[in-house]
């Protein structure tokens, strides 16, 4: 089995290596992060029998995903899953971010992963079956003032991978979309998730037993998978109560998440 | 110059151990996270014992790469100034966690700082250990007991829990100290692990969630000060001839889990080889 992961230097995207590995999958790894890469490649090459390439790669740039592609064309290298963990987002309102930022969160979450998931169905390997995963959030579920852009690129990818899982049933490929919550990689999103208080803490999903389901569920050949009872709980919310009053609950609960990690950061300086 | 090296030493019972150690005449190498906090350790340790011979050493023991590099630096400094000897190596950092975290090899946090870290950095200044017939001190737990290693997944990634994640790594610093002495008591070196009890320390509220930051806070109201485990590090340090023991607390040896056994140890010293990509045999 070869397996794709983008942002594998990333903590879910780690996460998601370790549980291949541990499968006795082979893995192909990209990140823009170079030296994160090598020493992934190397903690998982030290724990596991599995054979694992990298290469650094800016995903929004199509030269550079070019000459990925010749290094996967040039050893001949067919893959059986494509994990799309790469993605990213900046806080804040709308009007108070970087211009390049938002346009950013697009051309990464939205553009780039076509691009990729796009190159790597054509390197799929022959008549055997494919699996994608796209790794959207619960921020997909729901309008999201204060993170506006960044929920709706989550948006876009659960509604693409909808739709292409119907166009590709025929081919044998699965495609998976993953909604979790909040996940602790790193100390800021540790905080971030402090800050939200109770809802914080409650839609927190562990890493580990998010990477070991979505991929035994995305083999199953499951459409979607929201980790957490209560998540599953708030996305029948998302669904069925009005979209302008869930925009505003949220707006209101993230206003006071806002401050309060402003007040936490004026405290820690 | 009898030189140690300790490593947390800027906060809780690093800190407390380094200022023992500095009164009784060491010269002691403290490593810590930030500038910042090794220079509030610094004041503090020199207010208390203006003749104190301390220096710092920044680097974040969770990452390999900073063990690697922190370890060249201490060992240039122990060659120019203290004639390559080392007479002490205390593997003090640990850490907490509330979350399956991992580093930037894809490891554990609290296994790659509580026990890798320690394993690498013992590895690296080893030769500078042997020449001084050093000795190196472990910050254990009584809650190794009552757990077994999970060999087939030492990661914990099956189903973390913070506790058992902790109690794991405290019982890989007994089985790492009881790998030592075995390879190497007979080239003059001595492991120990020390349990310094319940201290009132901010391990469990730095980096982790609120209900493990609030269980914590609760918790070491009941502890002791700091300045208690820091005897037992002192006494080890200070004693003429080696103490035969391996399990340490209020200075007296103590009962440890029947869990540390020679053939758990030569698993872990393998496995943990493997995750450093070492090789203890090499060291001359």
């Amino acid at each position: 089995m070869n397996v794709m992961i983008t942002g594998a230097a990333g903590g879910l995207g780690r996460a998601f290596a370790n549980e291949c590995g541990s499968r006795g999958y082979n893995l192909f790894l990209t990140d823009i992060n170079e030296d994160g890469l090598l020493r992934i490649k190397r903690g998982l090459e030290r724990q596991f029998d599995i054979t694992v390439a990298t290469k650094a790669c800016d995903l929004t740039n199509a030269e550079s995903v070019d000459e990925m592609l010749d290094i996967i064309d040039k050893h001949g290298i067919r893959f059986d899953m494509l994990l799309n963990v790469a993605g990213l987002d900046f806080e804040g309102g709308f009007t108070e971010r970087e211009r390049e930022n938002l346009v950013k969160i697009v051309m990464l979450n939205n553009a780039a992963t076509l691009r990729i998931t796009h190159a790597i169905l054509e390197r799929r390997r022959p008549g055997k079956p494919f699996t994608i995963v796209f790794v959207s959030s619960l921020a997909s579920m729901f309008p999201m003032p204060l993170k506006a852009t960044y929920a709706a690129s989550k948006r876009f990818l659960l509604e693409f991978a909808t739709s292409l899982r119907q166009e590709l049933k025929d081919e044998d490929v699965k495609v998976l979309t993953l909604c979790p919550g909040g996940m602790v990689t790193t100390k800021e999103t540790m905080n971030s998730i402090k800050a939200q208080g109770f809802w914080g803490d409650a839609t927190t999903n562990p890493l580990e037993a998010v990477a070991r389901n979505t991929i035994d569920r995305a083999l199953a050949g499951y459409s979607i998978y929201v980790p957490g009872v209560l998540n599953r709980v708030l996305s029948v919310f998302g669904k069925i109560v009005p979209r302008s009053w869930i925009a505003a609950v949220i707006y209101w609960r993230w206003k006071e998440a806002r401050n309060r990690a402003l007040h936490l950061d004026e405290q820690r300086t | 110059m009898k030189t140690i090296v300790i490593t947390g030493a800027s906060s809780g019972i690093g800190q407390e151990t380094a200022l023992v150690l500095t009164k009784q005449g060491f010269n002691v190498l403290g490593v810590a996270r930030s500038e910042a906090n090794f220079n509030r350790a610094k004041e503090r340790i020199l207010s208390e014992n203006p003749n104190a011979k301390i220096t710092f050493f920044v680097a974040d023991l969770m990452q390999q790469r900073e063990v690697v590099r922190v370890a060249g630096e201490i060992n240039q400094y122990l060659n120019e100034k203290c004639n390559g000897e080392l007479c002490a190596l205390i593997n003090n950092a640990g850490c907490v966690r509330s979350w399956y975290m991992t580093t930037e090899e894809g490891y554990e946090q609290q296994f790659a700082l509580n026990h890798l870290a320690g394993f690498l950095l013992t590895y690296k200044l080893l030769p500078a250990l042997v020449k001084a017939n050093g000795r190196v001190i472990m910050t254990g737990s009584q809650s190794h007991k009552g757990i077994k290693v999970r060999w087939d997944d030492v990661m914990l990634s099956r189903g973390y829990n913070p506790l058992t994640a902790y109690k794991q790594s405290k019982l890989c610093n007994m089985l790492f100290a009881k790998g030592l002495n075995d390879r190497y008591a007979n080239k003059g070196i001595r492991a120990y692990v020390v349990d310094p009890g319940l201290v009132k320390t901010d391990i469990g509220n730095k980096d982790t969630g609120s209900l493990v930051s609030f269980i914590w806070s609760l918790r070491k109201k009941h502890g002791v000060s700091p300045a208690v485990p820091a005897k037992t590090y002192a006494y080890l340090c200070g004693q003429e001839v080696a103490p035969e023991g391996l399990y340490y607390y209020l200075c007296k040896e103590k009962k440890y889990s029947k869990q540390v056994t020679k053939e758990n140890a030569d698993r872990l010293f393998e496995l943990s080889e493997r995750l450093c990509d070492i090789r203890y045999g090499e060291v001359k």
